[in-house]
């Protein structure tokens, strides 16, 4: 019995585990007209204010913005591209990753 | 030719061609102020509701560069993004606005109905930056006065979203209506950053004349 309860919680935890890691981290999104950072500081204000959001980065030399988001939680595409949109930007491609906010700064050389 | 008719042709070009950009972003409020060697002396206060317009208030200032008379303007304002073009690497804009104020003359009598327009074409990339501008002030019976300027700069460095933003600009500026003679050449150093809840922008630099040409703006 204990040996049955001991496999079903380990496999429990794995397979959180699993689903854990399939989550998306952050949203990137490839931006058009993103060069002016005075400019681009509403982006980062709307996205950073929305439940979702945990943390935003902005960079300007790979036309990318890129959103970490709250355990469990996610933003709908069309809210992200009214988002930039309203902003004054073209919003090109959306893409999730399970990667951290942390990950897409090393892999762009942003500092934190 | 004269900025004024390479100016001229420009607009004819551009429809509404104009510095810094009059809309910062939905939501936003931007502060400005600049200080034209001594010719020109402007205060901004605009909100945007949309990326695409802003309205505001503002107080210009002119001064003759041979002291025959001196313009107190203050006025309401209204700027509207007319066309944007997002590219992959670079920016372009065309805004215009117009309004309507209170004058002050320092060689006529009595306060005086005027009236402002003008626009801006701007093109910028994460190292280049250029803008067309222009503003007229107009008085009936009283006065009329077009400040032209052409601004081109370089970012020596890469700069980021979160760090220190370098420009070196030039500039020239034509005054129309007496307020100086031929165009005026100015090289300014332009610096922004931004924060958390706010973004800074100044920018100073010397005119041809040795006369102190400088501006700031913030945006929250």
């Amino acid at each position: 019995m204990i040996r049955f309860l001991f496999a079903a919680l380990l496999s429990a935890v794995l397979s959180f585990s699993v689903w854990a890691n399939d989550e998306p981290r952050t949203i990137e999104m490839k931006v058009d007209g993103l060069v002016c950072a005075f400019c681009a500081q509403g982006i980062s204000k709307k996205l950073g204010k929305m439940d979702a959001t945990a943390d935003v980065l902005v960079s300007l030399e790979n036309g990318l913005v890129a959103v970490a988001l709250k355990p469990g939680k996610d933003v709908d595409d069309q809210v992200l591209r009214d988002t930039l949109t309203d902003a004054g930007y073209s919003l090109k491609t959306i893409e999730r990753k399970s990667e951290t906010l942390a990950d897409v700064r090393a892999r762009l050389g942003s500092k934190p | 030719m004269s900025l004024s008719r390479i100016w001229g042709l420009s607009a004819c070009l551009l429809a509404a061609p104009a510095l810094a950009k009059p809309i910062a972003y939905q939501g936003g409020t931007a502060l400005m102020g600049e200080y034209g060697a001594g010719t020109m002396q402007e205060v901004q206060a605009f909100y945007a509701p949309s990326y695409r317009w802003s309205a505001g208030v503002g107080h210009l200032r002119l001064d003759a560069g041979d002291g025959a008379f001196s313009r107190d303007i203050t006025y309401l304002r209204g700027n509207v993004l007319l066309k944007r073009w997002n590219l992959p690497h670079a920016q372009a804009n065309v805004f215009s606005w117009g309004g309507i104020g209170s004058a002050d003359s320092s060689d006529t009598t009595g306060r005086k109905l005027a009236w402002n327009a003008g626009g801006q074409f701007d093109y910028e990339t994460l190292r280049f930056y250029s803008s067309l501008r222009t503003d007229w002030q107009y008085a009936h019976d009283g006065f009329s006065h077009r400040i032209d300027t052409a601004q081109l700069g370089w970012a020596p460095y890469p700069h980021d979203w979160d760090r220190l933003a370098t420009w070196l600009v030039v500039q020239a500026r034509d005054y129309t209506g007496g307020l100086y003679n031929g165009v005026e050449p100015a090289a300014l150093v332009r610096l922004f950053k931004n924060g958390r809840a706010s973004a800074f922008w100044i920018e100073a630099g010397v005119t041809i004349d040795g006369h102190l040409q400088s501006m700031f703006m913030i945006n929250f």
